[in-house]
């Protein structure tokens, strides 16, 4: 028995089939007392199997990778082409609930290698040449966070500066009370420049370029 | 055991149609399945993700056929059964709407539509209350979303602003999920269905009437609601982590508004009975009408709302 259901897959399937273009990868850093460990990787391994370019990959915080990725905390789920998206597009918890969607949209995205914005965002988004951090924090029955997440991870493919993190506020209530996490998703920008709510590109991107002017 | 995987849908490039219908709640969905089984060519737009604020009843028991249902399982088997036949794009807001000759372009976030006619099914959205701190404490125990926010308030006390059917079911999920929490209600009685009054007397939700919440403070975050009890004009107060807005809805009307359709004073769309507005090839189905706010009915408005659009398309 599985997790995802028989006539998901069948769908996801199609709409891999229609759109993946390269290999992808999902890489699951797995570490010790991890509670959703087994279930992270276990999701990804059925998606990687409904496609040939689809690629799974267990790993454990503390390796190599882990370290070039600089992640610390377990499970944690990569997105990636193993190249210039490198451990950027990821996930700290589960992506369940709606966060699922993100990730396989993700998945799509990477393969094409490519995302969209508009051409007016995409300006301001070339204009960051230091490393920016965005980390989303949300709850998998927050039907609004995929959008804030997307986002982050849209801008990740788009420029090699930005990292979009996704972390599930429930898995990691201590992270989550840090920021006084308590309406999601709730964004935190290079843990200084912060906001609540899924905005369009136009106006996330300002927080970003806020966070980015800081730093200079 | 189950981790409730959603499942995205949806185009990512631009297309022409025949029938664009906004707004993915059941009656965008029912209007997706008659317009393209109709011959249609169709898509439906959403902003978030397709299902409306259906998604947010925790059970639904008077929808034909379903003794008893959550709104999330009902809502799913809509979405599955329209995704069938139509494309879903999700997380995908318009940002306008224009006329070019006989067509309508609508200007979207994953693409630019050409449509000979419209749907909205843009539902509604939750009010705000407009009482000082509610904006300022927004993120800090003001939320307007239990199933996004209620989990970090377990096993503490919230209250829930405005006892409608809205208000009732927020409550309801917050107690199941382990919150305490209490219900503020503005008119002198229950005001939502039976149905709901009864599960709260059950499980012995507090239910204040006869409540005008004046403010919400707090120094960095929600420490009380202060509130006018209406039958002694005594100002109370109630002292909670967090505060749930459900003070009624409003309509999405705003891009219809645009075009030169009619809305009521309060901004609901103007249909006739077979879901025209003023303005022609233009529909409305669903909550923006106005109507009662039930899923069977917004699912009914759909329907009828594709077969308009079909007739006037394809017969005329």
């Amino acid at each position: 028995m599985g997790y995802i259901q028989d006539k998901d897959k069948k769908y996801l399937k199609g709409e891999f089939d229609k759109n993946l273009k390269e290999d992808v990868y999902i890489l699951v850093f797995v570490g010790d007392n991890c509670q959703y460990c087994s279930v992270a990787s276990a999701i990804s391994q059925e998606v990687a199997e409904l496609h040939p370019k689809i690629h799974f990959e267990e790993h454990t915080i503390g390796d190599e990778l882990s370290k070039e990725y600089g992640l610390e905390h377990a499970p944690t789920v990569v997105i990636t082409d193993k190249d210039k998206y490198g451990g950027r597009i990821r996930y700290v918890g589960l992506p369940s609930g709606y966060e699922f969607s993100s990730m396989i949209e993700d998945i799509i995205d990477v393969s094409r290698r490519m995302a969209e914005v508009s051409q007016e965002v995409l300006e301001k988004l070339m204009k960051i040449d230091k490393p920016i951090l965005i980390q989303i924090f949300v709850t998998p029955t927050c039907p609004y966070c995929p959008r804030a997440v997307r986002t982050s991870h849209r801008f990740a493919i788009l420029n090699k500066n930005i990292t979009g993190e996704m972390v599930e506020a429930l898995e990691f209530p201590e992270w989550a009370d840090k920021w006084k996490v308590m309406s999601v998703p709730h964004i935190v920008i290079n843990e200084d420049v912060q906001f609540i709510g899924a905005y369009p590109d136009e106006q996330y991107i300002e927080y970003v370029v806020e966070a980015y002017e800081k730093m200079r | 055991m189950d981790f409730g995987l959603v499942l995205p849908t949806g185009a990512r490039e631009s297309k022409d149609v025949d029938l664009a219908i906004i707004g993915g709640g059941p009656a965008g969905l029912s209007a997706g399945i008659y317009a393209k089984r109709a011959g249609l060519e169709a898509i439906i737009i959403d902003k978030g993700n397709a299902g409306g604020l259906a998604e947010e009843a925790p059970y639904v028991e008077n929808y034909l056929g379903f003794i008893g249902i959550k709104g999330e399982d009902l809502v799913k088997e809509f979405k599955e059964h329209a995704m069938n036949y139509v494309e879903i794009s999700e997380r995908n807001e318009v940002e306008e709407i224009k006329r070019e000759g006989e067509l309508f372009v609508i200007k979207a976030e994953k693409g630019e539509y050409k449509t000979k006619a419209i749907i909205f099914a843009t539902g509604t959205t939750h009010k705000v209350l407009g009482v000082p701190g509610e904006k300022e404490l927004f993120g800090k125990g003001v939320s307007y979303c239990v199933t996004c926010d209620g989990y970090f308030y377990r096993g503490k006390k919230v209250a829930v602003i405005g006892g409608g059917n809205s208000g009732a079911i927020a409550a309801i999920y917050l107690k199941d999920i382990g919150v305490e929490p209490v219900v503020l209600e503005y008119m002198p009685r229950f005001m939502c269905e039976k149905a709901y009054e009864n599960i709260i007397k059950e499980r012995n939700i507090p239910y204040y009437t006869n409540v005008q919440v004046t403010s919400i403070e707090g120094k960095d975050k929600v420490e009380k609601v202060v509130y006018k009890d209406r039958n002694t004009g005594e100002t109370k107060e109630v002292e909670v982590e967090g505060v749930f807005v459900y003070v009624g809805l409003i309509p999405i009307s705003d891009l219809a508004k645009n075009l030169g359709v009619k809305t009521d004073e309060k901004g609901y769309i103007k249909v006739d009975l077979k879901m025209r507005t003023n303005v022609p090839k233009v529909y409305a189905a669903g909550d923006v009408t106005g109507y009662a706010g039930q899923i069977i009915i917004a699912a009914g408005q759909g329907a009828m709302a594709a077969l308009s659009a079909y007739e006037d398309l394809m017969l005329h």
